[in-house]
Protein backbone atom coordinates (compact mmCIF):
# COMPACT_ATOMS: atom_id res chain seq x y z
CA UNK A 1 0.00 0.00 0.00
CA UNK A 2 1.35 3.40 -0.95
CA UNK A 3 2.48 5.37 2.09
CA UNK A 4 2.95 2.39 4.39
CA UNK A 5 6.76 2.67 4.40
CA UNK A 6 6.42 6.43 4.90
CA UNK A 7 4.10 6.00 7.90
CA UNK A 8 6.18 3.25 9.48
CA UNK A 9 9.31 5.36 9.09
CA UNK A 10 7.60 8.29 10.79
CA UNK A 11 6.39 6.02 13.59
CA UNK A 12 9.90 4.75 14.25
CA UNK A 13 11.54 8.19 13.96
CA UNK A 14 9.38 10.61 15.89
CA UNK A 15 11.13 9.99 19.20
CA UNK A 16 14.58 10.73 17.73
CA UNK A 17 13.09 13.79 16.06
CA UNK A 18 11.82 15.03 19.42
CA UNK A 19 15.12 14.30 21.19
CA UNK A 20 17.15 16.12 18.54
CA UNK A 21 14.63 18.94 18.24
CA UNK A 22 14.48 19.50 22.00
CA UNK A 23 18.27 19.40 22.26
CA UNK A 24 18.77 21.95 19.50
CA UNK A 25 15.88 24.05 20.81
CA UNK A 26 17.58 24.12 24.22
CA UNK A 27 20.75 25.40 22.54
CA UNK A 28 18.73 28.09 20.76
CA UNK A 29 17.01 29.00 24.00
CA UNK A 30 20.36 29.34 25.75
CA UNK A 31 21.74 31.67 23.08
CA UNK A 32 18.60 33.83 23.26
CA UNK A 33 18.76 34.05 27.05
CA UNK A 34 22.41 35.11 26.77
CA UNK A 35 21.58 38.11 24.54
CA UNK A 36 21.07 40.64 27.41
CA UNK A 37 24.48 39.74 28.81
CA UNK A 38 26.20 41.33 25.84
CA UNK A 39 26.46 44.96 24.79
CA UNK A 40 26.23 44.61 21.05
CA UNK A 41 28.21 47.76 20.26
CA UNK A 42 31.07 46.64 22.53
CA UNK A 43 30.85 43.26 20.88
CA UNK A 44 31.14 44.88 17.48
CA UNK A 45 34.26 46.82 18.50
CA UNK A 46 35.79 43.65 19.89
CA UNK A 47 35.06 41.73 16.72
CA UNK A 48 36.45 44.52 14.53
CA UNK A 49 39.79 43.94 16.22
CA UNK A 50 39.80 40.28 15.11
CA UNK A 51 41.51 39.21 11.87
CA UNK A 52 39.09 37.95 9.16
CA UNK A 53 40.24 34.36 9.54
CA UNK A 54 39.18 34.29 13.19
CA UNK A 55 35.85 35.91 12.33
CA UNK A 56 35.33 33.33 9.63
CA UNK A 57 36.09 30.52 12.04
CA UNK A 58 33.44 31.72 14.47
CA UNK A 59 30.99 32.13 11.60
CA UNK A 60 30.77 35.92 11.50
CA UNK A 61 32.35 36.77 8.17
CA UNK A 62 31.96 40.41 7.26
CA UNK A 63 28.46 40.88 8.73
CA UNK A 64 29.56 42.99 11.69
CA UNK A 65 26.64 45.42 11.25
CA UNK A 66 24.18 42.60 11.51
CA UNK A 67 26.01 40.99 14.36
CA UNK A 68 25.60 44.16 16.40
CA UNK A 69 21.84 43.55 16.70
CA UNK A 70 20.11 41.08 19.00
CA UNK A 71 18.72 39.14 16.02
CA UNK A 72 22.15 39.12 14.38
CA UNK A 73 23.78 37.83 17.54
CA UNK A 74 21.36 34.90 17.65
CA UNK A 75 21.48 34.33 13.88
CA UNK A 76 25.24 34.15 13.73
CA UNK A 77 25.92 32.98 17.28
CA UNK A 78 23.54 30.05 17.01
CA UNK A 79 22.66 29.32 13.37
CA UNK A 80 25.99 30.38 11.87
CA UNK A 81 28.13 28.65 14.45
CA UNK A 82 26.12 25.45 14.68
CA UNK A 83 26.16 24.52 11.00
CA UNK A 84 28.10 21.31 11.70
CA UNK A 85 25.67 20.32 14.45
CA UNK A 86 22.70 20.85 12.12
CA UNK A 87 24.42 18.54 9.63
CA UNK A 88 24.49 15.59 12.04
CA UNK A 89 20.74 14.93 12.13
CA UNK A 90 20.23 14.70 8.34
CA UNK A 91 23.35 12.51 8.08
CA UNK A 92 21.94 10.14 10.70
CA UNK A 93 18.57 10.06 8.92
CA UNK A 94 20.15 9.75 5.47
CA UNK A 95 22.05 6.67 6.63
CA UNK A 96 18.76 5.13 7.65
CA UNK A 97 17.24 5.34 4.18
CA UNK A 98 19.25 2.39 2.85
CA UNK A 99 22.57 1.82 4.61
CA UNK A 100 21.37 0.93 8.11
CA UNK A 101 18.67 -1.45 6.88
CA UNK A 102 21.05 -3.12 4.46
CA UNK A 103 23.69 -3.55 7.13
CA UNK A 104 21.23 -4.99 9.63
CA UNK A 105 19.56 -7.23 7.04
CA UNK A 106 16.02 -5.86 7.45
CA UNK A 107 16.14 -4.55 3.88
CA UNK A 108 15.98 -8.16 2.65
CA UNK A 109 12.68 -8.63 4.47
CA UNK A 110 11.30 -5.30 3.26
CA UNK A 111 12.26 -5.81 -0.38
CA UNK A 112 10.83 -9.33 -0.40
CA UNK A 113 7.42 -7.63 -0.05
CA UNK A 114 5.53 -6.23 -3.04
CA UNK A 115 7.26 -2.87 -3.02
CA UNK A 116 9.65 -1.28 -5.52
CA UNK A 117 13.10 -0.27 -4.37
CA UNK A 118 12.44 3.27 -5.59
CA UNK A 119 9.28 3.49 -3.50
CA UNK A 120 11.14 2.41 -0.37
CA UNK A 121 13.82 5.05 -0.93
CA UNK A 122 11.35 7.83 -1.77
CA UNK A 123 8.93 7.12 1.08
CA UNK A 124 11.72 6.86 3.63
CA UNK A 125 13.37 10.00 2.29
CA UNK A 126 10.10 11.91 2.54
CA UNK A 127 9.47 10.66 6.07
CA UNK A 128 12.91 11.69 7.23
CA UNK A 129 12.42 14.99 5.41
CA UNK A 130 9.27 15.53 7.48
CA UNK A 131 11.25 14.72 10.62
CA UNK A 132 13.81 17.38 9.62
CA UNK A 133 10.94 19.88 9.41
CA UNK A 134 9.85 18.75 12.87
CA UNK A 135 13.32 19.39 14.26
CA UNK A 136 13.40 22.86 12.69
CA UNK A 137 9.95 23.69 14.11
CA UNK A 138 11.15 22.70 17.57
CA UNK A 139 14.22 24.92 17.17
CA UNK A 140 11.94 27.83 16.25
CA UNK A 141 9.84 27.03 19.30
CA UNK A 142 13.04 27.16 21.38
CA UNK A 143 13.70 30.72 20.16
CA UNK A 144 10.19 31.78 21.20
CA UNK A 145 10.58 30.08 24.55
CA UNK A 146 13.92 31.87 25.10
CA UNK A 147 12.27 35.22 24.46
CA UNK A 148 9.41 34.33 26.80
CA UNK A 149 11.59 33.01 29.62
CA UNK A 150 14.41 35.55 29.33
CA UNK A 151 12.25 38.56 28.58
CA UNK A 152 14.63 39.30 25.71
CA UNK A 153 13.92 41.99 23.19
CA UNK A 154 14.13 39.98 20.03
CA UNK A 155 12.16 40.00 16.78
CA UNK A 156 11.71 36.24 16.43
CA UNK A 157 9.78 36.65 13.19
CA UNK A 158 12.96 38.05 11.61
CA UNK A 159 14.72 34.86 12.68
CA UNK A 160 12.03 32.68 11.11
CA UNK A 161 13.73 32.90 7.72
CA UNK A 162 17.11 31.91 9.13
CA UNK A 163 15.44 29.04 10.98
CA UNK A 164 13.33 27.66 8.15
CA UNK A 165 16.21 28.06 5.72
CA UNK A 166 17.63 25.07 7.61
CA UNK A 167 15.07 22.82 5.93
CA UNK A 168 16.52 22.91 2.38
CA UNK A 169 20.02 22.70 3.89
CA UNK A 170 19.13 19.57 5.89
CA UNK A 171 17.31 18.00 2.96
CA UNK A 172 20.38 18.57 0.80
CA UNK A 173 22.69 16.96 3.37
CA UNK A 174 20.31 14.02 3.66
CA UNK A 175 20.15 13.60 -0.12
CA UNK A 176 23.96 13.67 -0.34
CA UNK A 177 24.15 11.08 2.46
CA UNK A 178 21.66 8.81 0.70
CA UNK A 179 23.66 8.90 -2.54
CA UNK A 180 26.96 8.26 -0.77
CA UNK A 181 25.38 5.36 1.15
CA UNK A 182 23.95 3.88 -2.04
CA UNK A 183 27.32 4.13 -3.78
CA UNK A 184 29.48 3.02 -0.86
CA UNK A 185 27.15 0.15 0.18
CA UNK A 186 28.81 -0.38 3.57
CA UNK A 187 27.46 1.76 6.38
CA UNK A 188 30.82 2.46 7.99
CA UNK A 189 32.43 3.43 4.68
CA UNK A 190 29.49 5.67 3.81
CA UNK A 191 29.59 7.33 7.20
CA UNK A 192 33.29 8.04 6.82
CA UNK A 193 32.83 9.58 3.39
CA UNK A 194 29.85 11.71 4.48
CA UNK A 195 31.74 12.97 7.53
CA UNK A 196 34.73 13.88 5.37
CA UNK A 197 32.39 15.62 2.90
CA UNK A 198 30.74 17.76 5.61
CA UNK A 199 34.00 18.67 7.35
CA UNK A 200 35.71 19.48 4.03
CA UNK A 201 32.74 21.70 3.11
CA UNK A 202 33.02 23.47 6.47
CA UNK A 203 36.75 24.05 5.96
CA UNK A 204 36.28 25.31 2.41
CA UNK A 205 33.57 27.70 3.59
CA UNK A 206 35.85 28.96 6.36
CA UNK A 207 38.74 29.47 3.92
CA UNK A 208 36.42 31.26 1.50
CA UNK A 209 35.16 33.61 4.21
CA UNK A 210 38.63 34.23 5.64
CA UNK A 211 40.01 35.07 2.22
CA UNK A 212 37.22 37.45 1.28
CA UNK A 213 38.31 39.81 -1.47
CA UNK A 214 41.10 37.52 -2.65
CA UNK A 215 41.30 34.76 -5.27
CA UNK A 216 40.96 32.16 -2.54
CA UNK A 217 37.46 33.44 -1.80
CA UNK A 218 36.21 31.41 -4.76
CA UNK A 219 37.13 28.20 -2.91
CA UNK A 220 34.12 28.77 -0.71
CA UNK A 221 31.81 28.52 -3.73
CA UNK A 222 32.16 24.73 -3.79
CA UNK A 223 31.06 24.39 -0.16
CA UNK A 224 27.32 23.88 0.31
CA UNK A 225 27.56 25.69 3.66
CA UNK A 226 28.41 28.90 1.80
CA UNK A 227 24.78 28.92 0.66
CA UNK A 228 23.54 28.88 4.22
CA UNK A 229 24.90 32.15 5.56
CA UNK A 230 22.89 33.29 8.57
CA UNK A 231 24.01 36.90 8.24
CA UNK A 232 23.07 37.10 4.54
CA UNK A 233 19.67 35.50 5.22
CA UNK A 234 18.96 37.91 8.05
CA UNK A 235 19.78 40.91 5.89
CA UNK A 236 18.30 39.68 2.59
CA UNK A 237 15.57 37.26 3.66
CA UNK A 238 15.10 34.01 1.75
CA UNK A 239 17.71 33.88 -0.98
CA UNK A 240 15.57 32.05 -3.49
CA UNK A 241 18.29 31.13 -6.00
CA UNK A 242 20.18 29.40 -3.19
CA UNK A 243 17.04 27.62 -1.98
CA UNK A 244 16.23 26.56 -5.53
CA UNK A 245 19.81 25.35 -5.85
CA UNK A 246 19.50 23.21 -2.72
CA UNK A 247 16.17 21.76 -3.91
CA UNK A 248 17.43 21.10 -7.43
CA UNK A 249 20.70 19.51 -6.35
CA UNK A 250 18.84 17.42 -3.75
CA UNK A 251 16.47 16.19 -6.45
CA UNK A 252 19.41 15.28 -8.69
CA UNK A 253 21.14 13.45 -5.82
CA UNK A 254 17.98 11.49 -4.98
CA UNK A 255 17.43 10.66 -8.66
CA UNK A 256 21.03 9.44 -8.93
CA UNK A 257 20.51 7.35 -5.77
CA UNK A 258 17.37 5.77 -7.22
CA UNK A 259 19.14 5.02 -10.51
CA UNK A 260 22.04 3.31 -8.80
CA UNK A 261 19.99 1.56 -6.13
CA UNK A 262 17.69 0.08 -8.74
CA UNK A 263 20.64 -1.53 -10.48
CA UNK A 264 22.85 -2.82 -7.73
CA UNK A 265 22.81 -5.82 -5.39
CA UNK A 266 21.29 -5.37 -1.96
CA UNK A 267 23.42 -5.89 1.10
CA UNK A 268 26.44 -7.52 -0.51
CA UNK B 1 -1.29 -29.25 -13.93
CA UNK B 2 0.85 -31.47 -11.70
CA UNK B 3 4.02 -30.78 -13.69
CA UNK B 4 3.45 -27.08 -14.23
CA UNK B 5 6.58 -25.17 -13.20
CA UNK B 6 6.34 -22.49 -10.59
CA UNK B 7 10.05 -21.69 -10.61
CA UNK B 8 12.00 -21.97 -13.84
CA UNK B 9 15.70 -21.19 -13.76
CA UNK B 10 17.86 -21.19 -16.85
CA UNK B 11 21.63 -20.74 -16.95
CA UNK B 12 21.59 -18.55 -13.86
CA UNK B 13 25.05 -17.42 -12.75
CA UNK B 14 26.30 -15.02 -10.16
CA UNK B 15 29.79 -13.71 -9.58
CA UNK B 16 30.78 -11.40 -6.76
CA UNK B 17 33.63 -8.91 -6.89
CA UNK B 18 35.71 -8.07 -9.90
CA UNK B 19 39.14 -8.72 -11.37
CA UNK B 20 41.34 -11.06 -9.37
CA UNK B 21 38.88 -10.96 -6.44
CA UNK B 22 36.04 -12.33 -8.54
CA UNK B 23 34.18 -15.25 -6.96
CA UNK B 24 31.79 -17.49 -8.82
CA UNK B 25 28.94 -18.13 -6.38
CA UNK B 26 26.55 -19.80 -8.80
CA UNK B 27 27.43 -21.41 -12.09
CA UNK B 28 24.85 -21.80 -14.89
CA UNK B 29 22.05 -23.15 -12.75
CA UNK B 30 19.18 -24.88 -14.53
CA UNK B 31 16.31 -25.88 -12.29
CA UNK B 32 12.58 -26.34 -12.40
CA UNK B 33 10.29 -26.50 -9.37
CA UNK B 34 6.81 -27.88 -9.96
CA UNK B 35 3.55 -26.57 -8.62
CA UNK B 36 2.42 -28.35 -5.45
CA UNK B 37 5.76 -29.83 -4.47
CA UNK B 38 8.06 -29.21 -1.56
CA UNK B 39 11.49 -28.85 -3.05
CA UNK B 40 14.53 -29.18 -0.84
CA UNK B 41 17.54 -27.19 -1.92
CA UNK B 42 20.51 -28.79 -0.28
CA UNK B 43 24.17 -28.22 0.02
CA UNK B 44 26.93 -27.36 2.45
CA UNK B 45 27.54 -23.82 3.65
CA UNK B 46 28.81 -21.62 0.84
CA UNK B 47 27.40 -23.88 -1.89
CA UNK B 48 25.25 -21.09 -3.33
CA UNK B 49 21.85 -21.80 -1.78
CA UNK B 50 21.31 -18.34 -0.34
CA UNK B 51 22.67 -16.74 -3.51
CA UNK B 52 20.04 -18.61 -5.53
CA UNK B 53 17.29 -17.52 -3.18
CA UNK B 54 18.40 -13.88 -3.19
CA UNK B 55 18.52 -13.96 -6.99
CA UNK B 56 14.97 -15.34 -7.12
CA UNK B 57 13.84 -12.51 -4.84
CA UNK B 58 15.57 -9.89 -7.01
CA UNK B 59 17.69 -8.79 -4.06
CA UNK B 60 20.80 -9.41 -6.13
CA UNK B 61 21.13 -9.37 -9.90
CA UNK B 62 22.36 -12.28 -12.00
CA UNK B 63 25.64 -12.10 -13.89
CA UNK B 64 24.10 -14.33 -16.57
CA UNK B 65 20.99 -16.37 -17.22
CA UNK B 66 17.38 -15.81 -16.29
CA UNK B 67 14.65 -17.08 -14.02
CA UNK B 68 10.91 -16.85 -13.79
CA UNK B 69 8.36 -17.43 -11.06
CA UNK B 70 4.72 -18.07 -11.99
CA UNK B 71 5.88 -17.48 -15.59
CA UNK B 72 6.95 -13.93 -14.77
CA UNK B 73 10.47 -12.58 -15.02
CA UNK B 74 12.10 -12.24 -11.59
CA UNK B 75 13.44 -8.78 -12.42
CA UNK B 76 10.76 -7.14 -14.53
CA UNK B 77 7.82 -8.49 -12.52
CA UNK B 78 9.36 -8.66 -9.06
CA UNK B 79 6.59 -6.69 -7.33
CA UNK B 80 3.82 -8.91 -8.71
CA UNK B 81 5.85 -12.02 -7.85
CA UNK B 82 6.49 -10.79 -4.30
CA UNK B 83 2.75 -10.31 -3.86
CA UNK B 84 2.31 -14.06 -4.32
CA UNK B 85 5.27 -15.41 -2.37
CA UNK B 86 6.38 -15.59 1.24
CA UNK B 87 10.03 -15.45 2.21
CA UNK B 88 12.04 -16.38 5.28
CA UNK B 89 15.73 -15.41 5.12
CA UNK B 90 18.38 -17.71 6.53
CA UNK B 91 19.83 -14.98 8.70
CA UNK B 92 16.64 -13.29 9.75
CA UNK B 93 16.93 -9.68 10.83
CA UNK B 94 13.86 -7.80 11.98
CA UNK B 95 13.33 -4.31 13.33
CA UNK B 96 14.70 -4.73 16.86
CA UNK B 97 12.72 -1.99 18.58
CA UNK B 98 9.32 -3.09 17.23
CA UNK B 99 7.02 -5.72 18.68
CA UNK B 100 5.89 -8.75 16.73
CA UNK B 101 2.43 -7.22 16.37
CA UNK B 102 3.86 -3.96 15.02
CA UNK B 103 6.02 -5.76 12.48
CA UNK B 104 3.13 -7.94 11.37
CA UNK B 105 0.99 -4.85 10.94
CA UNK B 106 3.75 -3.09 8.99
CA UNK B 107 4.32 -6.02 6.64
CA UNK B 108 0.56 -6.46 6.20
CA UNK B 109 0.14 -2.78 5.38
CA UNK B 110 2.88 -2.96 2.73
CA UNK B 111 1.01 -5.95 1.33
CA UNK B 112 -2.12 -3.81 1.33
CA UNK B 113 -4.36 -5.92 3.54
CA UNK B 114 -4.06 -5.40 7.25
CA UNK B 115 -7.28 -6.99 8.45
CA UNK B 116 -7.31 -10.35 6.66
CA UNK B 117 -3.59 -10.93 7.00
CA UNK B 118 -3.51 -9.99 10.68
CA UNK B 119 -6.26 -12.52 11.43
CA UNK B 120 -4.30 -15.32 9.78
CA UNK B 121 -1.14 -14.10 11.53
CA UNK B 122 -2.92 -14.54 14.87
CA UNK B 123 -3.78 -18.14 13.98
CA UNK B 124 -0.23 -18.90 12.89
CA UNK B 125 1.26 -17.28 15.99
CA UNK B 126 -1.00 -19.33 18.19
CA UNK B 127 -0.03 -22.52 16.43
CA UNK B 128 3.65 -21.73 16.73
CA UNK B 129 3.23 -20.55 20.32
CA UNK B 130 4.62 -17.10 19.60
CA UNK B 131 4.16 -14.10 21.87
CA UNK B 132 3.68 -11.24 19.38
CA UNK B 133 3.54 -8.56 22.03
CA UNK B 134 7.28 -8.73 22.79
CA UNK B 135 9.84 -6.52 21.11
CA UNK B 136 12.09 -8.32 18.67
CA UNK B 137 15.16 -7.50 20.76
CA UNK B 138 13.57 -9.43 23.65
CA UNK B 139 12.84 -12.54 21.59
CA UNK B 140 15.07 -15.62 21.58
CA UNK B 141 16.48 -16.71 18.22
CA UNK B 142 13.86 -19.46 18.03
CA UNK B 143 11.02 -17.02 18.65
CA UNK B 144 12.44 -14.62 16.07
CA UNK B 145 12.38 -17.52 13.64
CA UNK B 146 8.72 -18.16 14.51
CA UNK B 147 7.92 -14.51 13.85
CA UNK B 148 9.74 -14.81 10.54
CA UNK B 149 7.60 -17.82 9.64
CA UNK B 150 4.42 -15.94 10.56
CA UNK B 151 5.47 -13.03 8.33
CA UNK B 152 6.30 -15.38 5.49
CA UNK B 153 3.05 -17.33 5.71
CA UNK B 154 0.43 -14.89 7.00
CA UNK B 155 -0.87 -13.92 3.55
CA UNK B 156 -1.21 -17.57 2.47
CA UNK B 157 1.24 -17.26 -0.44
CA UNK B 158 1.20 -19.58 -3.41
CA UNK B 159 4.94 -20.10 -3.08
CA UNK B 160 7.04 -20.16 0.06
CA UNK B 161 10.77 -19.58 -0.21
CA UNK B 162 12.42 -20.57 3.04
CA UNK B 163 16.12 -20.41 3.77
CA UNK B 164 17.00 -22.85 6.58
CA UNK B 165 13.52 -22.49 8.10
CA UNK B 166 13.86 -24.56 11.26
CA UNK B 167 17.23 -23.37 12.54
CA UNK B 168 16.83 -22.55 16.23
CA UNK B 169 13.33 -24.01 16.55
CA UNK B 170 12.70 -26.57 19.27
CA UNK B 171 11.63 -30.09 18.19
CA UNK B 172 7.95 -29.54 19.00
CA UNK B 173 7.77 -26.40 16.89
CA UNK B 174 9.73 -28.15 14.14
CA UNK B 175 7.02 -30.79 14.09
CA UNK B 176 4.34 -28.08 13.88
CA UNK B 177 6.28 -26.55 11.01
CA UNK B 178 6.42 -29.92 9.23
CA UNK B 179 2.64 -30.26 9.67
CA UNK B 180 2.17 -26.80 8.19
CA UNK B 181 4.24 -27.77 5.18
CA UNK B 182 2.13 -30.89 4.70
CA UNK B 183 -0.97 -28.69 4.74
CA UNK B 184 0.62 -26.40 2.20
CA UNK B 185 1.28 -29.31 -0.11
CA UNK B 186 -2.27 -30.58 0.38
CA UNK B 187 -3.57 -27.20 -0.77
CA UNK B 188 -1.50 -27.45 -3.96
CA UNK B 189 0.93 -24.75 -2.91
CA UNK B 190 4.65 -24.87 -3.52
CA UNK B 191 7.56 -24.68 -1.09
CA UNK B 192 11.18 -24.10 -1.99
CA UNK B 193 13.34 -24.58 1.05
CA UNK B 194 17.03 -24.74 1.63
CA UNK B 195 18.36 -26.95 4.34
CA UNK B 196 21.29 -28.98 5.46
CA UNK B 197 19.27 -31.11 7.88
CA UNK B 198 18.67 -34.51 6.33
CA UNK B 199 15.85 -35.56 8.65
CA UNK B 200 13.93 -32.40 7.80
CA UNK B 201 14.35 -32.98 4.09
CA UNK B 202 13.29 -36.60 4.47
CA UNK B 203 10.25 -35.60 6.49
CA UNK B 204 8.76 -33.01 4.19
CA UNK B 205 10.38 -32.79 0.76
CA UNK B 206 9.27 -34.44 -2.47
CA UNK B 207 12.39 -33.71 -4.47
CA UNK B 208 15.79 -32.34 -3.66
CA UNK B 209 18.41 -30.45 -5.59
CA UNK B 210 21.98 -30.85 -4.43
CA UNK B 211 24.22 -27.88 -4.84
CA UNK B 212 27.95 -27.89 -4.40
CA UNK B 213 30.50 -25.18 -5.13
CA UNK B 214 27.87 -23.17 -6.97
CA UNK B 215 26.88 -26.02 -9.26
CA UNK B 216 23.75 -28.12 -9.19
CA UNK B 217 25.00 -31.69 -9.00
CA UNK B 218 21.69 -33.49 -9.06
CA UNK B 219 17.96 -33.26 -8.73
CA UNK B 220 16.44 -36.42 -7.33
CA UNK B 221 13.44 -37.65 -5.46
CA UNK B 222 13.89 -37.82 -1.70
CA UNK B 223 13.39 -41.59 -1.75
CA UNK B 224 16.26 -42.09 -4.13
CA UNK B 225 18.66 -39.90 -2.25
CA UNK B 226 17.83 -41.32 1.14
CA UNK B 227 18.08 -44.91 -0.09
CA UNK B 228 21.79 -44.57 0.38
CA UNK B 229 21.30 -43.46 3.92
CA UNK B 230 23.74 -44.76 6.47
CA UNK B 231 24.54 -43.95 10.06
CA UNK B 232 27.68 -43.45 12.04
CA UNK B 233 27.56 -45.71 15.09
CA UNK B 234 29.73 -45.26 18.17
CA UNK B 235 29.91 -48.10 20.68
CA UNK B 236 31.67 -47.47 23.99
CA UNK B 237 32.47 -50.51 26.11
CA UNK B 238 32.89 -50.27 29.86
CA UNK B 239 35.93 -52.55 29.79
CA UNK B 240 38.01 -53.58 26.80
CA UNK B 241 36.67 -54.06 23.27
CA UNK B 242 35.65 -57.74 23.05
CA UNK B 243 38.22 -59.97 21.42
CA UNK B 244 37.41 -60.82 17.84
CA UNK B 245 34.92 -57.98 17.43
CA UNK B 246 37.04 -56.22 14.85
CA UNK B 247 37.12 -59.33 12.66
CA UNK B 248 33.38 -59.86 13.10
CA UNK B 249 32.66 -56.32 12.01
CA UNK B 250 35.04 -56.60 9.05
CA UNK B 251 33.03 -59.57 7.84
CA UNK B 252 29.71 -57.73 7.97
CA UNK B 253 28.85 -56.22 4.55
CA UNK B 254 26.63 -53.53 6.12
CA UNK B 255 29.51 -52.14 8.21
CA UNK B 256 32.50 -50.22 6.91
CA UNK B 257 35.10 -47.73 8.07
CA UNK B 258 35.61 -49.34 11.46
CA UNK B 259 38.01 -47.56 13.78
CA UNK B 260 38.91 -48.27 17.40
CA UNK B 261 40.02 -45.76 19.99
CA UNK B 262 40.55 -47.31 23.41
CA UNK B 263 37.22 -48.78 24.50
CA UNK B 264 35.34 -46.95 21.75
CA UNK B 265 34.55 -48.39 18.31
CA UNK B 266 33.22 -46.21 15.50
CA UNK B 267 31.77 -47.53 12.25
CA UNK B 268 29.60 -46.66 9.31
CA UNK B 269 26.49 -48.82 9.06
CA UNK B 270 23.55 -49.27 6.73
CA UNK B 271 20.47 -51.41 7.18
CA UNK B 272 19.22 -53.14 10.30
CA UNK B 273 20.85 -52.88 13.69
CA UNK B 274 20.29 -56.48 14.73
CA UNK B 275 23.53 -57.96 13.30
CA UNK B 276 25.55 -55.25 15.02
CA UNK B 277 23.76 -55.72 18.34
CA UNK B 278 24.48 -59.43 18.22
CA UNK B 279 28.15 -58.75 17.41
CA UNK B 280 28.69 -56.39 20.33
CA UNK B 281 26.75 -58.47 22.85
CA UNK B 282 30.01 -60.12 24.02
CA UNK B 283 30.99 -56.97 25.90
CA UNK B 284 29.39 -54.62 28.40
CA UNK B 285 28.08 -51.72 26.28
CA UNK B 286 28.28 -48.51 28.23
CA UNK B 287 27.06 -46.23 25.48
CA UNK B 288 25.61 -46.59 21.98
CA UNK B 289 25.43 -43.47 19.92
CA UNK B 290 23.93 -43.24 16.44
CA UNK B 291 24.75 -40.20 14.35
CA UNK B 292 22.93 -39.14 11.20
CA UNK B 293 25.30 -38.58 8.27
CA UNK B 294 25.69 -35.10 6.93
CA UNK B 295 24.16 -34.33 3.58
CA UNK B 296 27.66 -33.93 2.23
CA UNK B 297 28.38 -37.55 3.22
CA UNK B 298 25.12 -38.75 1.70
CA UNK B 299 25.94 -36.83 -1.40
CA UNK B 300 29.44 -38.28 -1.62
CA UNK B 301 28.10 -41.76 -1.05
CA UNK B 302 25.47 -41.28 -3.74
CA UNK B 303 27.75 -39.85 -6.38
CA UNK B 304 31.08 -41.50 -5.68
CA UNK B 305 29.94 -44.97 -6.68
CA UNK B 306 29.33 -46.10 -3.13
CA UNK B 307 25.66 -46.43 -3.84
CA UNK B 308 25.91 -49.94 -5.18
CA UNK B 309 28.33 -50.92 -2.45
CA UNK B 310 25.94 -49.65 0.18
CA UNK B 311 22.93 -51.30 -1.38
Amino acid sequence: MIGSVFLETLKTTWKQMVYWGVGLAAMALLVVIMVPLFNMQDMRKLLESFPPVILAMIGVGSELEIFATNEGFVAIGFFGKSALIFAVYPVVMGMRVTANEEDSGTMDVLLSLPVERARVVIEKFLAYGVSCIGVVLLIYLGLHLGVFLGGVELDVLRLAEVTFYLIPLMVFIMAATVLIAVLARRRTVALGIVTAFVIASYMLQTIGLAAEGTVAESIGVVSFLTYYNAGDILSQGFIWPHIAGFVLVSAVLVAASLYRYERRDIGV
Amino acid sequence: MATESVIEISGLSKTYGSGSKQTLALNRLDLSVRRGEIFGYLGPNGAGKTTTIRLLLDLIRPSAGSASIFGMDIRADSVEIHRRIGFLPGELSLWEGRTGDQIIHYVASVRGDTRGIAKHADELAERLDLDKTKRVRDLSSGNKRKLGLVIAMMHSPELLILDEPTGGLDPLVQQTFHDMMEEYRAKGKTVFLSSHVLSEVQAICDRVGILRDGELKAVESVEKITNVEFNWVDVTFRDAVPAGLQQQLDNMPSITDVSTNGTRVRMRMIGDFDPLLRAISGGYVEMLHVEEPSLEEIFLAFYSGDEEKLQ
